[in-house]
């Protein structure tokens, strides 16, 4: 029988209500088999439908420092989608709350994936017509040594292969030009390991700016970095999408002009969506973790519980081990 | 001030302890155990970040609890916690 994804159900800004409404979707859209974890009461509250639940007393919220609350929230649904996932009951965890606790959660209930030093949270980033350039780390290590990142450039190949069917991923390292002379210390020395890397098909540095081109398929990059990168581009877009939208509707003739526009747009705007792609992967524990953003939508959820499915299928967790055995 | 403890096997001397907490850093932070010496800081010494702390501390409550029900290291102690030495001093007193 196929195991079921456990979804922190009290993990999130619209908690439990988006988290049940797009497992909801999940289930019966997509047909994936889902475990509600949470308090009974509010999950009822939100109608689930006839989803399995999972009972968990307490709630890691948005601000509890993750390691404590990992080690004293000992019922939380966070703690238990992980224990779930620990214990053969579920193929793999979603959660849209509290990101540190959800990897340390992660980290310690199911474990490291032998060999693997580190892991690192592992996110898409659209780009137009062609698959989206998977950034790692976006946020799990802010202080990052060479051979991390040497396995975050192993892992994301074997990521990029498993969702995005890439057969040999075009890895490349996040500095401030192509030349070897520039970069931190630890992009010089990692530069240096990622060309005899086995496993890594390296194709040298690219610039931020290349983020949302082909000219890699995965971006290795500590987490601090990866993470104002990340969100960087998130504000930027936001207030770009506000600012378009403004200019063009705020007259009738605008307005009309942008509803013949639209058509055009929208595919556009949904490539860009991070909705689409549900939510960010860590790599490196020992068991599938989608960790999705804090005000993910009924529709991010539903695809982050896709997403989890999918690379529970894959035996993503096989396919990581295997690369980073590599070394 | 020692664990409301009991033990269920021999008591844990301090080369034991010693032992344990290398071994557990060690597959902690993908290292050689011969590399980790008493005197050297988690965090300037060895990079262990903050969840690696939290790894090692339920590593060492779960061993040592094997032998010692009841032993838990408290939240507010960790902070202390700056070296190897300082953890292994640290079980050793909670053993008593």
């Amino acid at each position: 029988m196929k195991l079921p994804v456990a979804v922190d159900a009290m993990g999130g800004d619209n908690a439990p209500q988006d988290v049940v409404l797009g497992a909801r979707q999940a289930a019966s859209e997509l047909g994936v088999a889902v475990t509600l974890v949470g308090q009974p009461e509010a999950i009822e509250a939100a109608d689930p439908g006839d989803l399995e639940v999972f009972a968990a007393t307490e709630i890691i919220g948005m601000h509890d420092e993750p390691g404590a609350a990992v080690r004293n929230k000992k019922d939380s649904s966070l703690v238990r989608a992980a224990e779930l996932v620990r214990d053969g009951r579920a193929s793999a965890m979603v959660s849209a709350g509290n990101t540190g606790a959800g990897m340390a959660a992660a980290l310690l209930r199911m474990g490291r994936i032998k060999g693997v030093s580190r892991p690192g949270i592992a996110t898409p980033i659209p780009v137009p017509g062609a698959s989206p350039t998977i950034l790692l780390d976006s946020g799990a290590n802010a202080d990052c040594q060479p051979a991390w990142l040497v396995q975050f450039a192993q892992m994301g190949s074997a990521y990029c292969t498993a969702r995005f069917g890439v057969a040999e991923p075009k890895v490349a390292l996040l500095s401030i030009g192509e030349e070897d002379s520039k970069g931190s210390t630890l992009v010089k020395e990692t530069r240096e390991l990622l060309r005899d890397a086995p496993g890594v098909n390296f194709v040298g540095n690219v610039e931020g700016r290349d983020l949302m081109s082909d000219a890699a398929d995965v971006v290795v990059t500590d987490g601090f970095t990866g993470n104002v990168t990340l969100k960087t581009m998130e504000g930027l877009f936001r207030w770009l999408y506000g600012a378009l939208f403004g200019v063009m509707t705020n007259t009738p003739e605008r307005q009309a002009a942008f509803d013949v526009l639209w058509p055009g747009l929208e595919p556009l705007i949904a490539e860009l969506d991070p909705d689409s792609y549900g939510g960010a992967v860590l790599l490196g524990v020992d068991g599938i973790c989608i960790i999705s953003h804090g005000s993910s939508s009924p529709f991010a959820l539903r695809n982050a519980i896709k997403l989890a499915d999918d690379m529970a299928a894959a035996d993503l967790v096989g396919a990581l081990a295997a690369a980073v055995a590599s070394r | 001030m020692p664990a409301e403890t009991h033990e269920t096997r021999s008591p844990m001397d301090r080369t034991e302890v010693v032992e344990l907490i290398r071994d557990r850093l060690a597959d902690i932070l993908e290292i050689d155990a011969t590399s980790i010496s008493e005197g050297q800081s988690f965090v300037e010494d060895l990079q262990a970040d903050s969840l690696a702390l939290i790894e090692l501390v339920e590593a060492i409550e779960e061993e040592v609890g094997e032998r010692t029900v009841g032993f838990r290291i408290d939240d507010d102690d960790l902070e202390d916690l700056k070296t190897v030495r300082d953890a292994v001093d640290y079980v050793c007193a909670k053993l008593g």
